[in-house]
């Protein structure tokens, strides 16, 4: 040995450090602090016996740090380097961890994935990652055995709270009803709140066997709260995809509809020139007769009554189109609503439409005599011609139109026209009621109209404070049932 | 995992504790057999023989009751295996009184212990039950004997004690004595009931610490220790180096059997040195 026969006095004595530093620099504060303390021991036999000889004094004090000193340093040295690395390994873990939980592989396995990290990152025996899912039931995850949570548990408990909860060791800790295991080392347990701006999203559950040293818990409760940032910042990512696909929906649905309604009025326009050009070109050929040759007066009388229904159809037709434009402009009908005995209105309307339609036949069935309401009696007309037009339109010549009415409760009356004819199909019902709809159908193709009607009857309904509702079946036929206020 | 199954109660406290009763009832007999024998030992031949018998059989199976008290929580049927242990110890302890050769009477102590433990599972905390991997057997024994070798260079360059084994029955006594009294009942009680007891309730070097701090009042206490200052200052340094050695060891591997090697080891070089 280089120190033999020099003792105290060799200044290569310190050289006893370097093995320390070395063991320090590459394996951590217990490499270093191992063979540091070896170092240390096999300096002693040598160093003691010049201690012995010198007796007490400076060069004893000197010989007593020569000994101590690799020991120190390498913990020493050991430690600063190991919370160097300790450091990286947890900023390179983060770095993972957030890569992992903004991939676009299903979240369950991406939390499987982070909490394998975690348990790599702290060095634990066991961790488990609850993630609360707005959608359903808590997502978990756990490494390394898949787990389930209890309602009664700590982990649940701390989700609830938003507390930490921290066991210096799990098996004797009376708070937890479980079997006392046997476990030769503690078991340390730590359950963080993963807590973001909007309460606890979620609880990150780690449990070590032996030792916790608290740089290790304060890396864990770095690590939660990272955990917190993205999960709160996955999330916020999800919600805006969910609401651009939403938008994009949206927007697509309410281009569709406006396809629709241009559709619509396309055909409306050319419904209403084929509907204006008919009586028009009526009125101009029957005048015109009249005008340019002598007319036998029977005859003329026959044209002049043509020429009257002719303009009354078109009276009709303009009539419509004010009520649209209203409807367009979003201009509630003006109402003026008195004592309205009902039962004879009804009745009146269907005596005549029986005279004129003598191919149908019409049931008109009050329940009892209905009270008087207050309402519009032109309006309640122009409802009820609509509403039986329609039942003879779309129904078969020798077809049935049944009129009933009830008083209901709160002192209002229902009245029902129900026909037997083509029926509208379950997808078309909910947009019977819009503006220039109408069904498509080969067994309507001839039937006249706007397709303004129902919309201006529900209207008219509406105004009153009623409701109208339809129910229909392919084939089978329609009934639309109308409420009435008192 | 419990944190997520186990039912948690965050106001539950603690039940009363059991322990105090029986560990002052054993730590009083202990004391009372103690000055028994010394009683029994003041005017020597036979009963003296009889009293140094009793005086160590109270002293380790004080240390191994106290250790049973400890780590059974006061629970449990505690008495008989420590009658048992004890009943073993005194014959080990009288044989070696009355044979020269006698004394490895004290080997079947280990082996009794053993036994017993195995009516308490719940001993696996302490690290007296389950599988010792061998490389925790063989660094358990080569820190023994490293302790030992080095003890043996530094004491015979130091001071110029020498290394020698004059009688080989004496060397086997006092080994068996190692064996089966004074390493057992210090591994058992230091590291194994306290050490766990307070490395369970808080850190290791505080557990590791206060249990070393124990241990060595008690070898300082022991009228066998040579009395010289340089004697004590090196056994305060042996002494503390293998108890935080055997609390490394058990903390590492779980197991009280490297700890005990360790000790075993470092003994069995401790007993060529010649003190003086």
């Amino acid at each position: 040995m280089v120190m033999e026969g020099r003792g105290l006095d060799s200044p290569l004595r310190h050289l006893y450090v370097a093995p320390a530093l070395w063991a320090a620099l590459r394996g951590g504060a217990s490499a270093g602090g191992f063979v540091g303390l070896m170092a240390g021991l096999f300096l002693a036999p040598l160093l003691l016996p010049a201690i012995e000889r010198a007796g007490a004094g400076a060069q004893a004090v000197d010989g007593v740090v020569a000994l101590g000193a690799p020991g120190l340093l390498g913990v020493i040295a050991g430690h600063l380097r190991d919370q160097a690395h300790a450091g990286a390994r947890r900023l390179e873990s983060l770095l993972e961890i957030q890569r992992r939980l903004t991939s676009s592989v299903p979240l369950p396995q991406r939390l499987d994935e982070v909490a394998r990290l975690i348990r790599e990152c702290l060095g634990a025996h066991g961790v488990a990652l609850v993630v609360q899912s707005p959608e359903g039931p808590a997502l978990v995850a756990g490494d390394p055995h898949a787990v389930v949570l209890s309602p009664r548990s700590a982990a649940a408990w701390s989700l609830a709270v938003g507390e930490k909860m921290y066991s210096r060791d799990l098996e004797g800790d009376t708070r937890l009803e479980a079997p006392r295991a046997s476990s030769p080392m503690p078991v340390r347990a730590l359950v963080l709140p993963l807590t973001t701006g909007e309460g606890p999203a979620g609880v990150l559950a780690v449990e070590w066997l032996g030792e916790l040293p608290q740089s290790t818990a304060a890396a864990a409760e770095e690590m939660a709260l990272h955990l917190a940032l993205s999960i709160e910042n996955a999330r916020l990512t999800l919600r805006q995809r969910h609401f651009a696909a939403e938008l994009e929906e949206r927007v697509e649905a309410a281009t569709r509809r406006l396809r629709a309604v241009d559709h619509a009025k396309s055909e409306f326009i050319s419904v209403v020139s084929h509907e204006l050009r008919t009586p028009i070109t009526a009125l101009e050929g029957f005048s015109e007769l009249l005008l340019s040759r002598a007319v036998p007066p029977e005859r003329a009388r026959r044209f002049l009554d043509h020429i009257h229904a002719e303009s009354r159809r078109l009276g009709r037709i303009v009539t419509e189109l004010l009520d649209l434009s209203r409807l367009e402009a979003g201009v509630a009908p003006v109402l003026e609503r008195e004592p309205l005995d009902l039962g004879a209105h009804v009745e009146r309307q269907v005596e005549l439409f029986a005279g004129v339609h003598a191919a149908h036949r019409f049931h008109w069935a009050p329940e009892r005599p209905l009270p008087a309401i207050r309402a519009d009696a032109d309006a309640i007309d122009r409802v009820l011609q609509n509403l039986l037009s329609n039942a003879v339109k779309y129904s078969p010549r020798g077809g049935v139109v049944r009129v009933e009415a009830r008083v209901v409760e709160g002192g209002g009356v229902e009245i029902a026209v129900t026909d037997e004819g083509i029926g509208i199909p379950a997808e078309a019902l909910p947009r019977v009621f819009d503006k220039y709809v109408r069904i498509p159908s080969p067994e309507t193709t001839t039937v006249r109209g706007l397709g303004l009607g129902l919309s201006l009857v529900r209207s008219l309904v509406e105004a009153h404070g009623g409701r109208i509702e339809v129910t229909s079946e392919v084939g089978k036929g329609s009934c639309f049932r109308l409420v009435l206020p008192p | 995992m419990e944190l997520l199954t186990a039912p948690f109660e965050p106001a539950r406290r603690a039940p009363p504790t059991a322990i105090w009763r029986p560990l002052v009832g054993v730590s009083l007999a202990m004391l009372a057999a103690v000055g028994m024998g010394r009683v029994l030992a003041g005017p020597g031949g036979l009963a003296g023989e009889i009293g140094l018998a009793v005086q160590g059989t109270a002293l380790h199976g004080g240390f191994i009751a106290q250790g049973l008290v400890l780590a059974l929580d006061g629970h449990g049927a505690w008495r008989p295996a420590v009658l048992r242990v004890t009943g073993t110890l005194l014959a080990g302890f009288l044989l070696s009184r009355l044979s020269p050769w006698g004394g490895l009477a004290l080997l079947a102590v280990p082996v009794v212990l053993r036994r017993e433990c195995r009516g308490f599972p719940v001993l696996a905390r302490i690290g007296a039950l389950g599988p010792t991997r061998r490389r925790h057997v063989v660094i358990g024994l080569a820190a023994g004997v490293f302790l030992g070798a080095h003890l043996l260079v530094t004491s015979s360059r130091t001071f110029g004690y020498s290394v020698s084994v004059p009688s080989l029955a004496g060397y086997a006594t006092a080994l068996a004595y190692d064996v089966g009294a004074n390493a057992l009942s210090a591994e058992w009680l230091f590291r194994g009931a306290l050490f766990s007891h307070w490395w369970r309730r808080g850190g290791f070097w505080g557990a590791a610490g206060t249990a070393t701090a124990l241990s060595l009042t008690r070898y300082l206490l022991d009228p066998a220790l040579p009395p010289t200052a340089e004697a004590r200052a090196g056994a305060l340094f042996y002494l503390a180096a293998l108890s935080l050695v055997g609390a490394l060891l058990r903390a590492w591997s779980g197991s009280l059997v490297p700890g005990y090697l360790a000790a075993i080891a470092f003994f069995a070089a401790y007993r060529t040195l010649v003190v003086g």
